[in-house]
């Protein structure tokens, strides 16, 4: 089956990046870890790894070209297959199969798995990274053989949370008003909201962050819900933001609230997508599934669960999921963050206190065929929350009515003046 | 106030106020009483206290040592100057199963405060047996303090201070120490055992040194500094006992550490010193601890191959530099 090599995200806030090298042309046979191409931003060089093995059937930039992050480069598959159109419109979301680096590197995941497996660290940064909430063997090197030591740790901690504010999310130099900062849910990154961005019609500066254990943030963890919470509030405090509407999905909405409820923030505005913590239960079995899932078949079956038709379900977001998990840190520090979390059918936090003391407006969605968490479960919501319940909608309302839940957190937003 | 004068007349000055404040101080040694001694640190001091304090021995080391051993426990401070630490162990019997045991083996009556002056290291073609260093033969014997001064001011205050203590100490000088200069404190100037001394402070990496490697690892440290890297350089000043309050205290603060002994390397008291700082400074560490040290080897005779054996100021930056993650470091084979 063809499958795309994706142009990766090479910084932050760059859409694009040049073709320096093309190691492959058609026909060539790769294998799993080749570097097929390599490719440079304004600030780094980086090397593109092919995900798995196959003939090149399709390549679509020549030297010198400017390539678009997250689409494809060239196409592998069987000898004469035919590049299918699915394949080759890699969403956004497989920009999961990439991890930026705060210095500006982006490498591929299993290359960084690899790198780093064995590599060691110095007793000092051990100590300083275990004093921080960092997980050690989930950070870059720069010590011998790519030792961790402490210059690493040190580096980590200046920047708690990656913080995205380019494009297609707006820079919060380009926008007007209060910024939105959106938080995603167990399991993705910041960048699953690029698709939802645009609909949004809203002026203001539009903000994304990786919860720790995700995206960019795969190796900082946070070992309960809790934690979560405080390394997101000091991700916030030190981009020095301390006035802002909140947009979250599932736990990133549990999160969310816990920030709105715990005040000294000023939150303008909470919208909340298939918030977690309403109540105690939860699909262990899916938390479960979606953690050991090593194939796309079985990576695909559970994350069908998330909505109420699985075509709804973008396939590269599955592969992409996949490819980012054979890295090795994002599985270990979502495994480590899940057992913080969730244990088997239950969540161990709730927001109904938070969510109480809230005196923003609050706006709540839930899917009624939400198959993670029970959506009876919006019943537990605060009068002063406004309520929509979408029919033939599961855990991503986002995704599934991206329309309408744009223009629902859009008013909300509007709602707070 | 202080005084420029030189390591030898430090020493000097050192047993000539003992001398004179302790009537039970006296000095023999080959040469030292008509001839002031090889390295002048005697010179003059026959004339002022007479033979009976100040005395030439013939050329018989076991003899000197038992002598001094002997002298200490009878009631009498006694300095036993020994040319070359190398012929020390003509002694080793009086010094090991003798001096260092008879305080434990009466129960702590019979003490034994007896001075071992003597030299060793290197010193331009004097060949393996009058080259070596052999601190830490004396260090491996609990009961033996271990004294190695680096500069004038410490060599005074250290030999005073052993002076007025009641325990066997093995006073070692170097060869190349005797005519450098430095400032010494006017007046009573003693320094107690067990005190490292900071002869440089730094932020960035801690060199640890004694004796003739001090300057060496001062001149490291300041072209080091040209690069911008602030060493420490620690002195522990004796090695039994040993300041470790001190070297953990700036491997904490540098998390990271370069220990140079000009003794060879196998079975050093370096290497001592790097299990001490792994074992308490261990979460401290950014790096793996660094030793310079002599090859294993006898010390050459030729020139040019004697200054290959023993620590140089290249080795000690490169080994500063590998601290701090600026040289290749190639991890050894695990298989």
């Amino acid at each position: 089956m063809a499958r795309p090599i994706l142009m990766p995200q090479v910084g932050q806030d760059l859409t694009e990046g040049k073709i320096t090298a093309l190691n492959v042309k058609l026909g060539d046979r790769v294998k799993k870890g080749d570097i097929v191409a390599e490719v440079e931003s304004e600030k780094a060089a980086f090397d593109v790894e092919a995900f798995e093995s196959g003939t090149v059937i399709e390549i679509r930039y020549q030297v010198g070209d400017m390539a678009t992050v997250l689409q494809p480069i060239m196409v592998v598959g069987e000898p004469g297959e035919a590049p299918e159109q699915a394949v080759t419109q890699a969403s956004p979301a497989a920009s999961a199969a990439t991890m930026p680096h705060q210095d500006g590197k982006t490498l591929h995941g299993p290359a960084v798995g690899r790198t780093q497996a064995g590599a060691g660290s110095s007793p000092l940064a051990r100590r300083l990274a275990a004093e921080a909430g960092v997980d050690v063997a989930l950070l870059k090197g720069t010590g011998p053989g790519g030792a961790v030591v402490k210059k690493d740790v040190d580096s980590r901690q200046k920047t708690p949370l990656a913080i995205a504010g380019g494009s297609p999310l707006r820079s919060p130099q380009l926008g007007s008003g209060d910024p939105v900062v959106f938080i995603h849910g167990f399991g993705a990154d910041l960048s699953a909201w690029r698709p939802f961005i645009p609909h949004l019609g809203l002026p203001n500066p539009i903000l994304a962050l990786d919860l720790p254990g995700h995206g960019a943030n795969a190796d900082l963890a946070a070992e309960d819900f809790g934690s979560l919470a405080a390394r997101v509030r000091e991700a916030l405090a030190a981009s020095g933001l301390n006035r802002f509407h909140l947009a979250a999905h599932s736990l990133g909405a549990a999160v969310a609230a816990r920030l709105a409820g715990d005040g000294g923030l000023d939150i303008r505005s909470l919208s909340l997508l298939s918030p977690a913590g309403l109540g105690p239960r939860i699909n262990g079995d899916f938390i479960a599934g979606f953690l050991s899932a090593e194939s796309e078949a079985a990576l695909r079956a559970w994350l069908e669960l998330l909505v109420h038709k699985p075509s709804t379900l973008p396939g590269a977001l599955v592969r992409a999921t996949l490819a980012a998990r054979e890295a090795g840190p994002l599985a270990t520090a979502q495994a480590r963050l899940a057992a913080g979390v969730f244990s088997g059918n239950t969540q161990l936090f709730s927001i109904r206190d938070a969510l109480d003391r809230y005196p923003g407006p609050l706006r709540v969605i839930i899917g009624n065929e939400d198959r993670i968490i029970p959506a009876a479960y919006a019943d537990q919501l605060p009068p002063h929350a406004a309520l929509h319940r979408l029919a033939l909608v599961g855990h991503l309302p986002q995704l599934e009515a991206t329309a309408l839940v744009a223009r629902l957190v859009a008013e909300t937003v509007r709602s707070a003046g | 106030m202080t005084r420029e004068i030189m390591y030898r007349d430090a020493l000097k000055e050192a047993i000539d106020e003992e001398m004179q404040r302790d009537p039970t101080v006296f000095i023999i040694g080959e040469g030292i009483a008509e001839r002031g001694g090889s390295y002048k640190v005697t010179e003059g001091l026959l004339a002022k206290y007479g033979p009976q304090r100040v005395r030439d021995t013939p050329i018989a080391e076991a003899g000197m040592i038992g002598v001094g051993v002997g002298a200490a426990i009878a009631g009498a401070r006694p300095i036993v100057e020994i040319l070359y630490v190398d012929f020390a162990m003509l002694g080793m019997d009086m010094l090991v199963n003798q001096a260092a045991k008879f305080r434990l083996m009466t129960g702590g009556d019979g003490r034994v405060p007896f001075v071992m002056r003597t030299q060793g290291g290197t010193g331009g073609g004097v060949a393996a047996q009058h080259s070596q260093s052999l601190e830490a033969l004396f260090y491996h014997i609990p009961g033996l303090k271990v004294v190695m001064p680096s500069v004038p001011a410490d060599a005074k205050g250290l030999l005073k201070y052993a002076l007025r203590q009641q325990d066997p100490v093995m006073f070692l000088e170097h060869k190349h120490l005797y005519m450098t200069k430095g400032p010494v404190p006017d007046g009573e100037h003693i320094v107690e055992f067990g005190q490292a001394d900071i002869k440089r402070p730094g932020k960035d990496v801690t060199i640890i040194a004694w004796s003739n490697m001090i300057p060496r690892a001062l001149e490291a440290a300041a072209k080091l500094a040209e690069d911008g890297i602030d060493a420490e350089v620690l002195d522990p000043r004796t090695l039994v006992p040993l300041d470790k309050a001190a070297i953990l205290a700036s491997v904490a603060k540098t998390n990271r550490a370069v220990i140079v002994q000009e003794a060879v390397r196998r079975g050093g008291v370096a290497s001592d010193i790097a299990s001490i700082i792994q074992e308490k400074a261990f979460y401290h560490l950014d790096a793996p601890v660094e030793i310079v040290a002599g090859l294993n080897i006898p010390v050459p005779f030729n020139l040019e191959l004697e200054k290959e054996s023993i620590p140089q100021v290249p080795a000690i930056i490169a080994a500063a530099r590998r601290s701090l993650h600026l040289e290749p470091f190639t991890l050894a084979p695990t298989a």
